[in-house]
């Protein structure tokens, strides 16, 4: 029996519940002590379309999926065709067949089908089909040994504000899913899990832990777009932040969001917007003011599959290179690119210092794997967050005709005034200017000024978040990485040692400026270097050739299905290379690009 | 101690890029006038431009002036509005910059309504880049890309902004500096999104809508009698109707701004919130997700 290790798919189709559950089974599992990372797969549509939510738990964290699903919760047989092959060997599905009916070559042998009318009973016994999906949770909680007073206290409360009747249907109905895994089945299903103290832990999701790291640092305004997968943050901010005195406000488009932070911030306010992938095609146009007039903004871009429209709701890292080098005409920027939510959290607040310290644009890049998942995470610690506003002026304190807004100085940074402070009447113009603002396109003022502005990024260098090194910091096998691969790459990691591979992984947190002296320090001791990214072309692959020239010992491993990497997918990927005969990789299963 | 301002305490010691005889100067004169008749500082004032010859306005302005991107100036200042509700925020920009590049922004900072005033400064053509067709040009217009005269026909700003849910849609004329005054002056003191249209000509590319052209052809409403500025039909036909050009106060009327929506009353500048220390009740946001 396989014991508090499990990675769970609930499955059927968008609009049916399975999400709800899903969130329901993760925060099950997460009071019962187990480490969590969840992931959403849905499609890019209200209702209809196959949809399922993955739930990683087990007694160690791991920041992302498993090689395999080991149980399946199908509500349709095309969960069943999507999926089956993900299937781990003596994993199990729960199968809805009130209507659908499973041929005979969607069964796997060494995969164990219950099924079970779920619907019907549903409708039969409890006079009320929503609560198939509560069934469902009852038949894997019996399959699985979830705690069952701890399912009865999360399904209360999860319909509490509905009514008395619907709590007792969805108490009765995980009662039937328990009595039909009782009463039909003497199979086992050879998972088991035993609760461990839930200790002061949360269950929180990339987006929550960015909006909720924006308030903290300050932020009181945002702007933004609608746009999946960035959503979120706009509506987390828009719940939380008037009760703090900050205001959200839903912009007519992008072009207009990013405008709106930018006056917000030029009028003293902390500000920022969120955006995906179309939307920050639109806000290009203005990061390039936001660096010439010296405001400091914070643009959140959640990554997800382009280009054009792409796939909305799937996870991709193609945004790098546009990130970094989209605006014409050039700026100082900083792309800072989180790990796991609790850096989402803690990059947040440095990207707001950052940004007015600096006063300039700071990116913080996620993706859909990352911002839209859910995992375990210790309490975020507040006690670390310092505000520091730079050399914001807002009292006074300034003489007109003395004060010059751009004035040249060490760090290229400027003392800031805001509107409303007596003698700091100025001009800021997007076209180029004199130290006290006024438009001029003279020959050794623009140097000096295109000089002071670009110096951000060399004086800035020190107060960057630093690359982590993750495993065995003397392996000579490494990893390259940015974001959410930290999950699969660190897995791998541990099961490469267990099969005396040991490696180490660069994770950058710092996209831009690049980490120039770090990469090739790192790149120059090692023997491979293997470079994982998810997108086509190797975006970070080649800014790592920027720096250390062409190598035959560095990898482009690429995973551009919109999914995000699976260990085995880079153990493998390392096997290839390094021990080319002895793989582990299962022959049937889809191997990613290395180039 | 109330001190008289005069136009030269909103004047900047930069030298103007307009053409001689640049109704953009008729525009600035005003402003300057009614931001010292209104008794306005210029710390308190942000100004902020589009781009385009009218946008170089933010220049010459004594103020918190702030020149950004072509056609954005509205969602600018209207987080500028939102971050510090004491400034007087104003925005001025050309024909192209507020009706072509930047019409999607004017017509959701109408249906906004933020206390401020928006001055589109119309020349009826794009003059910096030298002579182009605008929104406003008349069809048959000849300029660079439309040798054989503009095919698209021209928009009526005001009306878009009357249908758009505008509190106040008035129109002036640079060589009407007095009118134009009072005019801004009143577009101030509306508490709401003020559009006022300047009729401001361009006397490089623009040979057939001149100071004389205009002048025969311009009208004040309420000249022939009574012209009620709360009557929303009424203002429709007045700017719809075909002929001389109509000058005036159009409509007005009073909505909800965005700040009171937003931020309702009794609200401190969003911009003076104490966020050096963390705020004491936000660890237990956290509790959300124990």
């Amino acid at each position: 029996m396989i014991i508090n290790d499990i990675e769970v798919l609930f499955g059927g189709q968008a609009g049916d519940g399975s999400l709800t559950t899903g969130d329901l089974i993760a925060t099950v599992f997460k009071r019962m002590g187990l480490e969590l990372y969840t992931f959403k797969d849905f499609p890019s549509r209200i209702r209809g379309g196959h949809t399922n939510y993955v739930i990683r738990a087990g007694e160690h964290r791991h920041y992302g999926l498993a090689d395999f699903v080991d149980a399946m919760v199908a509500f349709d047989v095309e969960c069943v065709q999507k999926h089956i092959t993900e299937m781990r060997p003596g994993g199990f599905v729960i199968f809805d067949n009130s209507s659908d009916v499973l041929t005979e070559a969607l069964r796997r042998p060494d995969v164990f089908f219950y099924e079970i009318p779920l619907a019907k009973i549903a409708k039969e016994e409890l006079g009320l089909e929503l609560v198939r999906n509560t069934i469902s949770l009852g038949v894997l909680a019996a399959l699985i040994g979830m705690d069952p007073e701890i399912v009865r206290k999360l399904v209360t409360a999860q319909y509490a504000r509905k009514g008395d009747k619907v709590v007792s249907q969805n108490v009765a109905a995980i009662e039937a899913g328990e009595r039909c895994v009782r009463e039909c089945f003497t199979r086992e299903s050879g998972y088991g899990l035993r609760a461990r103290p839930d200790g002061d832990r949360l269950l929180m999701m990339g987006n929550d832990a960015i909006g909720y790291g924006s308030l903290v640092a300050g932020c009181r305004f945002m702007a933004g777009y609608p746009i999946t997968p960035a959503t979120d943050i706009l509506e987390w901010m828009a719940k939380h932040a008037p009760a703090y005195g900050g205001i959200v406000v839903q912009a007519e488009d992008e072009l207009a969001a990013i405008n709106m932070v930018i006056g917000a911030s030029y009028a003293g306010v902390r500000a920022m917007t969120a955006t995906s992938g179309p939307g920050q095609a639109l806000m290009t146009e203005a990061v390039g003011l936001a660096g010439v007039v010296e405001t400091p903004i914070v643009v959140i871009e959640c990554a997800r599959a382009g280009p054009s429209t792409g796939m909305p709701t799937k996870t991709e890292q193609s945004n790098l290179n546009h990130i970094i080098f989209s605006g014409h005409g050039e700026i100082p920027k900083v792309v800072l690119a989180p790990e796991t939510v609790e850096d989402s959290f803690y990059l947040t607040v440095d990207a707001f210092n950052l940004a007015d310290r600096y006063q300039l644009p700071v990116f913080v890049l996620t993706e859909q794997a990352l911002c839209q998942s859910k995992e375990s995470v210790a309490r975020l610690d507040l006690s670390a967050v310092k505000v520091d506003r730079g050399k914001l002026v807002r009292d006074g304190g300034v003489v007109f005709g003395e004060y010059k807004r751009f004035s040249f100085s060490q760090d290229g940074v400027s003392a800031r005034v805001i509107p409303g402070v007596e003698g700091g009447m100025h001009l800021a113009a997007g076209s180029e200017h004199s130290e006290a603002g006024v438009i001029t396109e003279d020959a050794r003022n623009r140097e000096r000024m295109m000089e002071k502005r670009m110096h951000k990024l060399e004086a800035m260098r020190a107060e960057l978040p630093k690359p982590r090194v993750i495993g065995d910091p003397s392996a000579s096998i490494s990893f390259i990485a940015f974001g959410s691969n930290r999950g699969p790459i660190s897995e791998a990691q541990d099961r490469l040692a267990a099969r005396g591979i040991a490696t180490r992984l660069l994770q950058l947190r710092t996209l831009w400026p690049f980490p120039e002296e770090e990469v090739r320090d790192f790149v120059s001791t090692a023997s491979q270097v293997f470079v994982v990214e998810n997108n086509y072309s190797g975006q970070l692959e080649r800014l790592i050739r920027y720096v250390t020239g062409p190598l035959e010992r560095m990898h482009s491993v690429r995973k551009y299905s919109g999914r995000p990497f699976r260990p085995i997918e880079i153990i493998d990927a390392v096997e290839r290379i390094v021990r080319p005969s002895q793989t582990a990789m299962q022959a049937w299963a889809p191997q990613v690009a290395v180039r | 101690m109330a001190t008289v301002l005069s136009p030269k305490d909103f004047a900047t010691a930069t030298p103007s890029w307009w053409c001689a005889g640049c109704g953009d100067f008729g525009v600035l004169a005003s402003l300057k006038q009614a931001c010292a008749d209104l008794a306005l500082k210029p710390k308190d004032v942000a100004f902020i431009s589009g781009i385009g010859c009218s946008g170089k306005i933010s220049g010459y302005l004594h103020s918190y002036a702030f020149h950004g991107v072509h056609g954005r100036a509205l969602p600018t200042a209207t987080a500028v509005k939102l971050a510090n509700t004491d400034l007087t925020v104003i925005v001025a920009g050309g024909d192209g910059d507020g009706y072509a590049i930047g019409a999607g922004h004017f017509l959701h900072a109408v249906r906004r309504n933020p206390n401020m005033t928006y001055i589109v400064m119309d020349n009826q053509t794009y003059g910096l880049t030298k002579g182009q067709s605008s929104p406003t040009s008349a069809l048959g217009f000849k300029a660079g890309p439309h040798p054989d005269g503009n095919p698209d026909a021209p928009i009526n700003g005001l009306a878009i902004a009357l249908a758009a849910g505008g509190t106040f849609v008035a129109r002036g004329f640079s060589s009407e500096p007095k009118a134009m005054t009072e005019m801004i002056k009143e577009a101030v003191r509306h508490p709401g999104f003020a559009v006022v249209e300047v009729i401001s000509p361009c006397v490089t590319f623009n040979k057939v809508n001149t100071y004389k052209w205009f002048k025969e052809n311009v009208y004040h409403v309420g000249e022939a009698g009574d012209y009620d500025v709360h009557d929303r039909n009424k203002a429709f036909s007045t700017l719809a109707e075909p002929g001389k050009i109509p000058l005036g106060i159009f409509y007005r009327e009073l909505r909800p701004t965005l700040e009171a929506l937003t931020l309702g009353t009794a609200h401190e500048p969003i911009n003076s919130l104490p966020i050096e220390t963390v705020d004491p009740r936000l660890p237990a946001l956290q509790d959300a997700y124990a």
